[in-house]
C-alpha cells in the first residue's frame, strides 16, 4: 500500500533503482539536518553519486579500499581465537567477569547469509539473551533492521556486547588509533553516529517485545589500536546527545510529507538511464541543475566530508554570494544578513541598513574603520 | 621394489581393463564400482610408496622433542593434520598456519587450506573411510551446520568438533596450554630452544590470558614463562569447562540423533536449517 508522498518520492527518483539508507546516510541525517536537497533526495533513494557526477560536480571522496582492507584486517585481529583480544578489552573497560565469555556468531545462519534471515536469527538469540536465557555475552555482527520511511533499512554492527546485569553496549571496532587517550574527534564523532543508529535499531528490537530502552546503553565501546602499535584498546564514548539527535531526524523523516508539499508539482531528479547494464544518463545536465536549483540547500564546509552533493552546494553558494560558504560560526556572526555582498555594502556604507541590521551594520562599519586605519599606519610605516 | 606394490600394479592394470570393458558395454553401475576400487588400489599404492620413504614419517599426535627438517615434503593436509594435532582443538586457518610456522618446517599457505576443505569433504563422499582422517568443518551446537573457518580433524569426537557459545574461549585456552607444553618441551629438549616464532605465537596468547604474563613488566618475551601461562590458562579454563562440555555433549547427542555420518562429519545441509529450527521454536 502507497501512499501520496511514496508516490511523490518515486517521481523524484524517477526511473532509476531505490537507494536504501544505511549506517553511513543516517549518520549523516545527524551532520546537517537542515538541509532539504539532502533529505530529499535520501528519502526518495535517489543515487546522490550519480546525480553530482551528471551535473559535473563528482563527488571526489568515499572510502579508499586500503582503509577498508586496513578496516577489516584489524577487525579480524581483534576478533581472532575466540575473540581473545577483544575479551581482553572488555573485561578492562566493560569489567566482564571471567566468566561472560560467551560468543555468538550471527554473520550467517548455517552459511545462509541473507539480511532477512539473519535478521531473524538475531532477534531470536537476541531476545533470547536479554531475558536472561543462554550464555552468550559477545554478539558478532548481529543484523539489526530499522524501520525508516516505512522503508526496512539492514543495520550491522560489529559487536554487542552484554553484561550480566542486563546491558547491552554497541561496540565499534575502528581501525584509527587512540594515541595517549585521545583519537581524533571528526572521526570519533563519525563513528558515534553511525553507532547511534545501532542502539537505536537495538531498542527498536527489543521494544518490540516488551523489553524497555534502558536494556541498551547510551554508552558505546571504542575499540581501536593504542597509541602506534596494532593492539586494540578500549574507550567509552557517551552518546547519548547524538541518540537523541538522531531518533529527532529519524522522527523528521517521516514528515517527509511537509516538504515535499513546497515543491513544485512536476519536480524530479530523474537521471532518466539508459536500460541498458551501463545505466548512461540521458537527461540533459542543464535540465537536472535547474530541477535541483529550485531546492533549498544548506550548505556547510563540512559537508564535504559526507556528502556526494557538497561540490555542487559549494559551487552553488559562491555563486550566489552566500556566507554559507564561511562555515557556520562566520555566519553567526551576521545574523539575518546572508551574503557576502550584503556585508560588504553595509560595511562600507553604500546600503542602508533595515531597522533590525542597524546593530550589525554599526559594527561592521566600525570594523571596516578599524581595517582602513591598520591599513593607513601600514602604508606609513 | 617389494612384492605388494608388484601385486598392486598388477591389479591396478586388470581394473583398468575391466574398467574399459565394463564401459564399453555400457554397465555404468559395474564401472562406477569397479573405479572405486581402482581409486583404492591407488591409494594403498601411495601409501605403501610413502611409507618406504624414511621422510614420511606418520603423524605424531604431539611433536617430540626436535620436529627438525623432517616431514618438510609433505602435503598440505598433512601439515594441517600436524598443527591441529598440536592444538588439539578446532582452529582457524590463521592459526594453523601460525602453529605451522612456529613448530613445523615446510610451506604452509592460509589460501592453501580453503580449497583443501572442498577437496576433503569431495574425496569423503565419493569414497567414505578411504583415508585414515579427513579435515572437517566445526559444527555449530545448535544448528549443528558447519561453522565458518574452523577446521577439525574427523577422528576426534564428535564432542570435541562442535562449537557452543563458551567453545571459543576454551578453544583457546586449551590452545594455549597445548602451545606453551610445545615451547617448554622444545627448551628442555633442542640445544637452540624454541623458534621466535614459536615465542611470539606464546606471547600473542598468553597476553590475553589474565595473570599470564610475567609480573616484571619490564622483562618482555624472553621473561615469558610457559608454567605460568599453562597455570593461568588453566584457572580460567576450570570457569568454564564444565559449562561447555555439558552444551557440547548435549549437541553431539542431538547430532547421532539426527545426522548420518556425513552430516556427523561435515554437518547438517543448509535446507534443514529452518527444518530444525521450527522444530526447536
Amino acid at each position: 500500500m502507497k501512499n501520496p508522498v511514496d508516490d511523490r518520492l518515486d517521481a523524484l527518483r524517477g526511473s532509476a533503482k531505490r537507494l536504501d539508507y544505511n549506517a553511513r546516510s543516517l549518520a549523516a541525517l545527524e551532520n546537517n539536518p537542515r538541509c532539504t536537497l539532502r533529505a530529499l533526495l535520501d528519502a526518495s533513494g535517489s543515487d546522490k553519486a550519480a546525480i553530482a557526477t551528471h551535473i559535473g560536480h563528482p563527488p571526489s571522496f568515499g572510502q579508499s579500499s586500503f582503509a577498508i582492507t586496513r578496516g577489516n584486517a584489524f577487525e579480524a585481529m581483534v576478533k581472532d581465537n575466540g575473540c581473545a583480544e577483544l575479551l581482553r578489552v572488555l573485561r578492562e573497560t566493560l569489567e566482564l567477569t571471567l566468566p561472560e565469555v560467551g560468543y555468538e556468531d550471527l554473520n550467517d545462519v548455517g552459511g545462509d547469509g541473507r539480511s532477512k534471515q539473519r535478521h531473524e536469527r538475531t532477534e531470536e538469540v537476541l531476545l533470547r539473551a536479554a531475558r536472561g536465557e543462554g550464555d552468550a555475552t559477545l554478539f558478532d555482527h548481529p543484523m539489526l533492521r530499522l524501520l525508516i520511511g516505512g522503508h526496512k533499512v539492514y543495520l550491522e554492527p560489529d559487536l554487542v556486547a552484554l553484561r550480566i546485569d542486563g546491558r547491552f553496549h554497541v561496540v565499534e571496532i575502528k581501525s584509527f588509533p587512540i594515541i595517549d587517550d585521545q583519537a581524533d574527534s571528526t572521526q570519533v564523532r563519525a563513528a558515534t553516529t553511525q553507532a547511534c543508529a545501532y542502539i537505536i535499531a537495538l531498542r527498536d528490537l527489543l521494544g518490540r517485545a516488551g523489553i524497555g530502552e534502558e536494556a541498551v546503553s547510551d554508552t558505546i565501546v571504542l575499540v581501536a589500536p593504542k597509541d602506534f602499535t596494532n593492539r586494540p584498546t578500549g574507550a567509552f564514548v557517551d552518546a547519548r546527545k547524538q541518540v537523541a539527535a538522531l531518533t529527532r531526524q529519524l522522527s523528521r523523516i517521516e514528515r517527509i510529507g511537509d516538504l515535499v508539499d513546497l515543491l513544485p508539482e512536476d519536480l524530479t531528479f530523474d537521471l532518466d538511464p539508459t536500460p541498458d547494464k551501463n545505466k548512461q544518463p540521458r537527461r540533459p545536465a542543464e535540465e537536472l541543475t535547474e530541477a535541483l536549483d529550485q531546492v533549498l540547500v544548506t550548505y556547510r564546509p563540512d559537508c564535504l566530508n559526507h556528502c556526494e552533493m557538497a561540490f555542487y552546494c559549494r559551487s552553488r553558494a559562491r555563486a550566489e554570494a552566500s556566507l554559507d560558504v564561511l562555515g557556520p560560526t562566520v555566519r553567526e556572526q551576521f545574523g539575518g544578513i546572508d551574503t557576502t555582498t550584503m556585508v560588504m555594502g553595509l560595511a562600507r556604507g553604500e546600503l542602508t541598513p533595515s531597522e533590525d541590521q542597524v546593530e550589525i551594520a554599526a559594527a561592521l562599519r566600525h570594523a571596516a574603520r578599524l581595517r582602513a586605519e591598520l591599513e593607513d599606519l601600514g602604508g606609513a610605516a | 621394489m617389494s612384492d605388494p606394490l608388484d601385486a598392486l600394479e598388477k591389479s591396478i592394470g586388470t581394473l583398468r581393463r575391466a574398467i574399459r570393458d565394463a564401459s564399453a558395454a555400457g554397465d555404468t553401475e559395474r564401472a562406477g564400482e569397479l573405479r572405486m576400487q581402482l581409486r583404492r588400489a591407488e591409494r594403498a599404492w601411495d601409501a605403501l610408496i610413502d611409507a618406504d620413504e624414511p621422510a614420511a614419517a606418520p603423524p605424531r599426535p604431539a611433536p617430540e622433542a626436535a620436529p627438525a627438517a623432517r616431514g618438510a615434503q609433505l602435503p598440505a593436509r598433512e601439515h594441517v593434520h600436524r598443527a591441529l594435532m598440536l592444538l588439539g582443538t578446532p582452529a582457524a586457518p590463521k592459526l594453523i598456519v601460525g602453529v605451522h610456522e612456529a613448530f613445523f618446517p615446510g610451506e604452509l599457505s592460509a589460501s592453501k587450506l580453503s580449497s583443501l576443505r572442498r577437496d576433503e569433504e569431495r574425496s569423503y563422499r565419493s569414497s567414505p573411510g578411504a583415508r585414515p582422517y579427513y579435515l572437517c568443518p566445526a559444527l555449530a551446537h545448535d544448528l549443528l551446520t558447519p561453522v565458518r573457518a574452523l577446521i577439525t580433524i574427523s577422528t576426534w569426537t564428535l564432542e570435541q568438533r562442535i562449537i557452543g557459545p563458551l567453545s571459543p574461549r576454551v578453544d583457546f585456552l586449551t590452545s594455549a596450554i597445548s602451545i606453551a607444553e610445545a615451547v617448554h618441551t622444545a627448551a628442555e629438549s633442542t640445544p637452540d630452544g624454541p623458534s621466535p616464532e614459536a615465542l611470539r605465537l606464546l606471547w600473542r596468547f598468553a597476553v590475553n590470558i589474565p595473570d599470564a604474563m610475567p609480573r616484571n613488566a619490564s622483562g618482555h618475551e624472553g621473561a615469558l614463562e610457559p608454567q605460568q601461562v599453562i597455570g593461568a590458562a588453566q584457572a580460567e579454563l576450570d570457569v568454564h569447562t564444565g559449562t561447555d562440555r555439558a552444551t557440547r555433549a548435549a549437541a553431539a547427542r542431538r547430532a547421532r540423533k539426527s545426522l548420518g555420518d556425513d552430516g556427523q562429519l561435515f554437518g547438517a545441509p543448509l535446507q534443514g536449517v529452518t527444518h530444525l529450527r521450527s522444530a526447536r521454536a
